[in-house]
């Protein structure tokens, strides 16, 4: 209840219309202009009245527009309002050139409002993100619009819009079915303009285009083409004249790639049949995909080849024979040579049978050669280091599973077990451990060549002629270099060289979630370094030594009258331990501050901090001024009185003037 | 028919991509002008040095931080990261070999059957992802081994990621894998190679 000062009564009449507040007692006003909080009612042009006010959303952070203040965020509108309205427009100014309906148009403003809650829009040109969102819209709604399309209207990279749009679907949750080309034959096929017949064409392309799926050219390939291709088609077959040039350029492909879909089609069997037939039969067989039929066919040839490589081996072979029957019977025939020459003449028949007898062994199939092969790779290889079991599991990945050895795949997937993997990997972690290699850095020698590293090095010959070529080369680049420093030392002289710092990138600080105001202000310290001045610690121990307790709070506000009367006196701290000089400069510094985080504590505790403290400034010691607003604290030895204020949570009211609402003015002239 | 042999499959390291320091700092342009196999770019502030015998490609910086790409196995790509130290010691640097670190390895895989990317992806959603028009393979993100697979229609795969947990990623992907091929394309196959 309130009390009035004078005579102590609790009878207060409030009168709303003239705004007073009157002691019925003794008649003393107590108020005077209290700030009503009604709905109040405008005249409209039109006559009719309606209310004043504005709309405030949820969740916005209560910026008050200032009068006759910024013209630019027009009035009451904050950063975020504006950007959604920005994004609205720019959404619906891409719709409609897509000739997208107004759902579509609004479920992509809501997509682009879940992008800016998550943060998404952060780092990356609006035009894509909007970009990317309708596009999302699109695809969950089964619209022929492709990527491609949109990036035409902005005169974007389309792999750029992709990633934007992967990285929106995926921390959006939202699942895109995957494109159909047949979603997009009605579309291209208005744009062929076949007129009447539009409606045939297309079935004829549809019945295409299935048929073109189960024969695998459609996985993993560019919808459009496929669907290009298929028109094309059902375009000839249908009488049309279309080329190859109007389809390209309706369907956005290009033709080195329209001419291979159409080579694809051509291997299928289906392209065998007749027209009539083809709208009557549907064939059971399916083929493989064409890069897998193209990767059979090379090994086809492979292997055609390698028998080809036996066989010149066998007649090789015969050839030798022949050859060393020959050299026999010539060697009867031959004088013997004598002397040295006998030894050197041994060793080259030595060596010859040697060749032709590898030659002639290998008839037993290119499986052991490669074997064989394999193992002598695996040889070297382990000759740098000492991991025999991993030269074991390479030797069995290094098999051979070419060729028709499909037919002994029986379609069973390896285990890990069946390529000794587990073994090798837990070897080879133990060999990591093991293997301290040089942490000091040295550089260790073994197995390498250092003639070979020589050879890398250039003489001095050479590095002249290097450099000439490099400067030349360089040119452009080396004139910029002296340009840039002679600018540079012509602003230093001059006084007017700014030197610029690349601009460190903001660091992001994630949200305090504390439980308790106390563990909140704590992280918030030790987040924020607010000044070098403050004695952290002892701001710390600040909440935690008072219980919060509104009993105090009526001693607290006569200690407040009692301070502000007695103002130069420093007073003895009884409980809460010193915070000294720093409380100005935290007045300061989170003056700007308590507006953003009501929540903390410490905001109430600069509010009360803010209004006792203006009273050093005052002339008069005895006289109870109490201002609020920022003041410019001068005298810093004062502050230290201020530090019982912190014990507990007292509202700003209190603080501010005692249970009386509103300002206190100097008694003395009543 | 759930046949019980087990059989290799090639998994091929093509590429093992690889970091260390120097330790001191590099002058770019004498290793630029003395270097026989070394190509200098100012503008980007790099120089790519290109060794013949492990088949290596290296980035150096002028602050002593090499990268090493192109070798196929991990043992090369340390025997080139030295190799290439070695060199640069004998330019005239002072070298110290510290922090090597490989940092990316590349495999490719064959299986021999093919896989339809679209039942695939839409059984492995949100791991699995697929867009036709702007990569003709459906890629598959391995959250905890942080590596991606890429698969491709005609079977291939492309594994990248961090080395060791290459193997086992394969692992815990071929049981996802087989659940996709078994249902479609197994039949199918007996039916061509038979």
């Amino acid at each position: 209840m309130r009390k009035c000062k004078n005579c102590g009564g609790t009878d207060i009449d409030v009168d709303q219309a003239r705004g007073d507040a009157v002691c019925m007692g003794c008649g003393s006003v107590l108020e005077d202009n209290i700030i009503v909080s009604e709905v109040t009612f405008v005249e409209n042009s039109g006559g009719g009245s309606s209310a004043v006010g504005q709309f405030v959303a949820g969740d916005s952070s209560g910026n008050v527009p200032s009068l006759g203040g910024n013209f630019h965020t027009g009035v009451g509108r904050e950063s975020r309002a504006a950007t959604l309205q920005n994004a609205k427009r720019q959404i619906n100014h891409l719709g409609h050139q897509l000739q997208m309906n107004q759902h579509g148009l609004d479920t992509a403003f809501n997509f682009y409002k879940m992008a800016l809650c998550k943060h998404l829009t952060r780092g990356r040109k609006s035009s894509h993100v909007i970009a990317a969102c309708l596009y999302l819209v699109c695809r969950t709604e089964g619209t022929p619009h492709m990527l491609l399309d949109l990036s035409d209207l902005l005169q974007v990279n389309v792999y750029v819009l992709g990633k934007t749009f992967l990285v929106l679907a995926r921390e959006l949750c939202i699942n895109a079915p995957a494109i159909d080309p047949c979603l997009y034959i009605p579309r291209f096929a208005q744009m062929l303009e076949f007129g009447e017949k539009s409606h045939e064409v297309s079935m004829t392309a549809l019945r295409l285009l299935q048929r073109m799926k189960r024969d695998w050219m459609h996985t993993g390939r560019r919808p459009s083409g496929l669907c290009g291709a298929a028109l094309l088609v059902a375009a000839r077959m249908h009488e049309f004249r279309r080329t190859i040039k109007e389809v390209i350029s309706v369907v956005k492909v290009c033709e080195a790639t329209l001419r291979k879909r159409l080579n694809e089609f051509e291997d299928t069997p289906t392209s065998e049949l007749t027209i009539e037939e083809f709208m009557r039969v549907d064939l059971e067989q399916e083929c493989d995909p064409p890069s897998y039929t193209a990767g059979l066919r090379k090994q086809k040839l492979k292997q055609i080849e390698q028998e080809l490589a036996k066989k010149v081996d066998d007649i090789e072979g015969e050839i030798c024979g022949y050859q060393d029957e020959i050299e026999v019977e010539l060697e009867s025939c031959r004088p013997k040579a004598r002397g040295i020459f006998a030894s050197y003449s041994k060793d080259d028949d030595v060596i010859s049978l040697a060749s032709s007898s590898i030659l002639a062994g290998d008839e037993e199939g290119e499986d052991d050669e490669l074997r064989a092969a394999a193992s002598h790779l695996c040889s070297t290889l382990s000759g740098e280091d000492g991991d025999g079991n991993e030269q074991d599991g390479d030797r069995e990945k290094v098999s051979p599973t070419k060729r028709p050895s499909l037919a002994l795949l029986l379609g069973a997937l390896p285990t890990a077990a069946s390529l000794g993997l587990p073994e090798s990997i837990t070897k080879m972690r133990e060999e990591k451990e093991n293997d301290v290699e040089a942490e000091n850095g040295e550089l260790d020698l073994s197995g390498i060549d250092e003639d070979e590293i020589d050879r890398y090095i250039l003489n001095e010959k050479e590095v002249k002629v290097k450099t000439e070529l490099w400067m030349l080369q360089n040119a452009d680049y080396l004139k910029e270099q002296k340009e840039k420093e002679e600018r540079i030392a012509k602003e230093k002289e001059e006084g007017t060289y700014k030197e610029r710092k690349p601009r460190k990138k903001a660091r992001r600080r994630e949200p305090i979630s504390a439980s308790t105001a106390d563990e909140a202000i704590e992280k918030m310290l030790e987040q924020k370094r607010i000044s070098t001045k403050i004695n952290y610690d002892v701001l710390k121990d600040l909440n935690k030594s008072s219980p919060k307790s509104p009993t105090r709070q009526t001693d607290e506000a006569s200690a407040g009258a009692k301070r502000s009367t007695a103002a130069r006196q420093r007073k003895p701290q009884l409980t809460s331990p010193k915070i000294g000089k720093t409380i100005s400069s935290f007045g300061k510094r989170l003056q700007p501050l308590v507006c953003a985080q009501p929540s903390k504590k410490l905001a109430l505790d600069q509010k009360g901090l803010g209004a006792p403290v203006a009273t050093p400034a005052a002339p008069s010691q005895n006289a109870v001024v109490v201002e609020s607003g920022p003041v410019a604290y001068e005298d810093p030895a004062d502050e230290e009185e201020e530090d019982e204020e912190d014990e507990h949570c007292v509202s700003a009211m209190q603080l501010m003037g005692g249970t009386d609402y509103g300002y206190e003015v100097d008694d003395d002239g009543f | 028919m759930e046949p019980s042999n087990d059989v290799a499959l090639d998994i091929i390291i093509t590429n093992v991509v690889s970091v260390f320091r120097t330790r001191c700092h590099l002058n770019l342009r004498t290793i630029g002008l003395e270097g026989s196999n070394v190509i200098y770019k100012p503008e980007m502030g790099k120089v790519l040095m290109k060794l013949r015998k492990p088949r290596i490609t290296a980035t150096i910086w002028s602050s002593g931080k090499i990268i090493c790409t192109g070798a196929t196995s991990e043992e090369e790509a340390k025997l080139g990261a030295r190799r290439l130290a070695r060199c640069l010691q004998k330019i005239g640097f002072k070298v110290r070999f510290s922090d090597f670190k490989v940092v990316n390895v590349l495999a490719v895989c064959s299986l021999p059957f093919q896989i339809r990317l679209i039942e695939f992806t839409k059984n492995n959603r949100p791991i699995a992802s697929y867009e036709p028009e702007l990569h003709p393979a459906a890629s598959y993100r391995i959250k905890n081994l942080r590596s991606t697979v890429q698969v491709f229609s005609t079977g291939n795969i492309t594994v990248t990621g961090k080395p060791l947990t290459q193997i086992l990623n394969f692992q815990d992907f071929s049981a996802c894998l087989h659940r996709a091929h078994t249902d479609y394309c197994i039949s199918k196959n007996y039916s061509q190679i038979i």
